[in-house]
């Protein structure tokens, strides 16, 4: 491993060792300016790319296809975040419903993806969806799950003969 | 570890293979119903790939009127494409 | 490392991202990091109609394993370079 990461400059084994510990550190090595890179290298850490999202309203898409809307608080190297005021929005066919949830920890790996809400247009609502109350949207929800459990089985029997396999076996992932 | 390195074009482990595919078109097997085609470029120990002039073929399964699933493939061109490792499923050279 | 190097050489650039669920997304790719999640500004979601609780993002960090693809602009990757670091193994 270490003959592979580090390039060709033999002799100066020190400076080596020094460079591979704090590659092993990873993200939580003090930052400092070794190394040649064009760019400075704590550009490139998860915990840079969470920095600039921090105190930002975001939408949160987790693994199981939930999306809660909230305030990120706080975060760590692996992804997990804290999220204020949240609130969970739940879509079915064309309508969607809020539900106030309040404060989520939520652990790196259910986290799907994070997007920062642009407040000039977060007003503008998509003619595609219309809002309905919860209990409608929740029950119409429902129906399109076991809809779509259903074809998803009948797909993969069908597939299974070609060789193929479901690309994230359980989950919804949505 | 060390020496594998020098062997050369010689095949000592599965991914030995692969390296003998750079630069050569290879067919790509991945999870989720997908195939591809493309020019080795890049790949590394997690199988992520980096492939040129690619065709994509998906396979999709329809219901016709009787309830007789049918199976289908779309297929699309990309001129450069990063494959995430975790998809694939095999990786062959095509002669 | 090698993958990590690569994107970091893409910064700027205009890429597409395909996500496990086909979800498509376009954006300038700002950074990326080792387990290669992603950050794209000024995003542009394909087929938006289907993905509503993506509009009015502007920026998105996406998590490295939920990515099936990542389309990128052939001017920008030289190949050969590419095949030359692969095969030293880095």
């Amino acid at each position: 491993m270490e003959r592979l990461s580090l390039n060709e400059s033999p002799g100066n084994t020190q400076q080596q060792r020094q460079q591979t510990q704090q590659n092993a550190l990873g993200p939580q090595a003090p930052m400092t300016q070794s190394g040649p890179p064009q760019l400075p290298p704590q550009m490139f850490t998860t915990a840079a790319q969470l920095l600039d999202l921090t105190d930002k309203k975001l939408v949160l898409v987790l693994r199981d296809g939930r999306k809660l809307i909230g305030v990120l608080r706080s975060w760590d190297q692996f992804a997990n975040l804290v999220l204020q005021d949240t609130i969970e929005r739940i879509y079915a066919g064309k309508l969607y419903a809020d539900v106030p949830r309040g404060i989520f920890l939520v652990r790196g790996e259910n986290v799907l993806l994070l997007g920062e809400v642009d407040l000039d247009r977060e007003d503008e609502v998509p003619t595609s969806v219309t809002k309905a109350p919860f209990e409608e949207v929740f029950e119409l929800k429902k129906k399109e799950d076991s809809k779509r459990k259903s074809s998803d089985k009948k797909r993969y029997t069908e597939l299974q003969a070609l060789g193929f396999e479901p690309e994230h076996s359980g989950e919804i992932l949505f | 570890m060390a020496d594998t390195e020098d062997a050369g074009a010689s095949v000592s482990e599965p991914l030995d293979l692969v390296r003998l595919s750079l630069d050569e078109i290879v067919f790509v097997k991945l999870r989720g119903d997908r195939e591809l085609k493309g020019r080795l470029h890049a790949y590394d120990s997690h199988c992520n790939l980096v492939l040129g002039d690619v065709e994509e073929t998906i396979y999709v399964v329809e219901e016709d009127d009787n309830e007789q699933e049918t199976t289908r493939t779309i297929k699309k061109q990309e001129e450069m494409l990063f494959v995430r490792g975790d998809s694939v499923v095999l990786i062959s050279p095509q002669a | 490392m090698l993958f990590f190097s690569f994107f970091k050489t893409l910064t700027n650039q205009t890429v597409t991202i395909e996500l496990k669920n086909d979800i498509r997304i376009r954006g300038i790719l700002k950074s990326v990091d080792q387990y290669l999640n992603i950050k794209l500004d000024d995003i542009e979601v394909l087929d938006l109609d289907k993905y509503p609780h993506l509009s009015s993002i502007k920026n998105m960090f996406i998590r490295g394993s939920v990515v099936r693809y990542v389309m990128l602009p052939r001017s920008e990757v030289d190949v050969g370079l590419l095949e030359d670091a692969t095969r030293r193994g880095e």
